[in-house]
């Protein structure tokens, strides 16, 4: 178990081309703080979703791409032969931008993959579900309706059922992927109550485009920006500081664009 | 002037399946009868009926299903799912167009060969389905793969964000999203299979002294197309004929049953696949 504070994940000169020969992410050395929600900044291309990838080896299912450099989740090397990636995925969980369901019920839905998996027995799927479901903020708004499909859901109540899904794999990190961009503006603030709660268990990397949102949930910050067509990570800092006082020019640049 | 060439071709394709609907029903309608469906036939099918030729050709078409559905299912996962895009998939691909046009005939002398000669299996339901089966495995795996291009890649891909492995996602969330394509599929490869006369008829098709088979190896079966085929060849008694027709309704009947539940299904999967 990492300390609280200390790196879990790292990269070192990361670099992803694809096959045609185009770089998308270049040389993007990072450390994630344990037990913190680390926000992933910078404008719209330039490879925070392959960034976010590469740390659970998820870009594996991304044909004709090519990674180079290292990633380490708790001191292992995440591309070493010791490392079962399905193994990794659950203990670096993944919620996507736009909310997924599965055919079947919202308990269905919660556990459907840690049952699979063997991490949950079928006598204690009910004990499980509520559980993660409370952790993920939606146990008071589904509890009477846990047999009804969970495409009845609103979109939001999806993104936090999504959630409540990764959270019974008991992952280490939870990796977010702009979580509250399809969400109006109350789903996005029940969103950013759940991952405010869940910061105290749990590692969250989330890539964000909204700056505000950033401030109110995130304590450190990275910012990524295009350099010659590719995605390089230009500063890392405690949100208040990097916010505050920027002192890469590309960081300065996409600030003052956000906020004005 | 296009338009006009166009409306004609389009019309007489048409006519040509009225016609033949009609023809084949105007003069076999008048040999149906409750009697003709529920009876053994008797005088070399000049009286009597074809309940064994129905139940025949719907033990091997059922058979020719079992055979294909796994085939096929497997033959679409590995091509969409394990394999990446490029030369295999594609290589798979024209496979399955090659297998698709091989001539029924060639399929028959094939069983022949393989299942009733070199396995033993003699003429048999067994062998004729296995040889039916593998001739419909490219029309079940289309229909099957269309379904599993129309699955989100995002519910794959949170499938595999949640740490399930590549089987486990084909289990929990492949299979069943795309197991109405396999369904549509195994129905559309029926609707060929039992009209088919060349590959059973070295297979499993005997014309009379047949009922239900008791056994697997040199247990061949009545059939429906087996039956009009022979019949055809020697039918100079109206009695004969009128049979001859009304079988051929009968047969006209199962496939289009069968076409009416399939390609209403077959036309949603394929605007589910165009809108992925």
């Amino acid at each position: 178990m990492t300390e609280r504070g200390f790196p879990i994940l790292s990269t070192a000169g990361l670099t992803v081309t694809t096959a045609g020969g185009r770089t998308l992410l270049r040389d993007v050395t990072l450390q994630i703080p344990a037990g913190r929600v680390t926000a992933l900044n910078g404008p719209s291309g330039v490879g925070k979703t392959t960034l976010l990838k590469c740390l659970n080896r998820l870009i594996d299912l991304t044909p004709s791409v090519r990674v180079t450099g290292e990633v380490r989740f708790a001191g292992d090397d995440v591309r070493g032969g010791g490392i079962d990636p399905d193994d990794l995925r659950r203990r670096i969980g993944t919620v996507f931008q736009q909310p997924v369901t599965f055919p079947g019920t919202i308990a269905h839905n919660v556990t459907f993959a840690a049952r699979k998996i063997g991490l949950i027995a079928k006598r204690d799927e009910p004990d499980a579900v509520e559980r993660c479901l409370t952790a993920a903020g939606l146990w008071n708004e589904t509890k009477d309706r846990l047999r009804d499909p969970a495409t009845i859901l609103s979109v939001g109540q999806q993104q936090r059922l999504a959630i409540a899904r990764v959270l019974a794999g008991d992952p280490e990190v939870l990796l977010m992927d702009e979580p509250t961009s399809a969400l109006d503006t109350r789903s996005t603030a029940a969103l950013e109550e759940t991952i405010y709660s869940l910061k105290n268990t749990k590692t969250i990397v989330m890539v964000t485009h909204h700056l505000p949102q950033a401030r109110r949930v995130a304590d450190w910050v990275a910012c990524l920006c295009p350099r010659e067509g590719a995605g390089e990570l230009v500063e890392a800092n405690e949100c208040e500081l990097l916010f505050d006082a920027p002192e890469h020019p590309g960081t300065v640049e996409f600030l003052s664009c956000c906020s004005g | 002037m296009l338009t006009i060439l166009c409306t004609f071709a389009a019309l007489f394709a048409l006519a040509i399946l009225v016609a033949m609907i009609a023809i084949v029903v105007i003069r076999g309608a008048g040999g149906l009868s409750w009697q003709f469906l529920t009876t053994d036939a008797r005088n070399a099918g000049a009286a009597g009926g074809i309940v064994y030729h129905i139940a025949g050709t719907l033990l091997l078409v059922l058979t020719a299903a079992a055979v294909a559905a796994p085939l096929a299912a497997g033959t679409g996962i590995i091509s969409h799912f394990y394999l990446p895009p490029g030369r295999g998939r594609r290589a798979i691909e024209r496979l399955l167009h090659a297998l698709n046009g091989v001539p029924s005939i060639v399929f028959g002398l094939f069983g022949l060969a393989v299942f009733v000669r070199f396995l033993g299996l003699q003429k048999s339901w067994l062998a004729g389905g296995l040889v039916l089966g593998m001739m419909i495995v490219p029309t079940v795996t289309v229909a099957f793969t269309e379904k599993l291009r129309a699955i989100p890649r995002a519910n794959i891909e949170a499938a595999f964000g949640l740490g399930l492995s590549r089987p486990h996602v084909v289990t929990t969330v492949i299979l069943p999203q795309s197991a109405a394509g396999l369904v549509t599929g195994v129905l559309l490869g029926i609707v060929r299979a039992a009209g088919e006369t060349a590959p059973i008829l070295f297979t499993a098709a005997i014309f009379a002294g047949a009922t239900l088979p008791r056994g697997i190896v040199d247990s061949p079966v009545l059939a429906l197309p087996y039956h009009i085929f022979v019949m055809a060849q020697d039918a100079f008694d109206p009695a004969m004929t009128r049979n001859l027709w009304a079988t051929a309704t009968v047969l006209l009947g199962i496939v289009m049953t069968f076409s009416a539940i399939a390609l209403p299904l077959r036309m949603r999967l394929h605007e589910e696949a165009r809108h992925d």
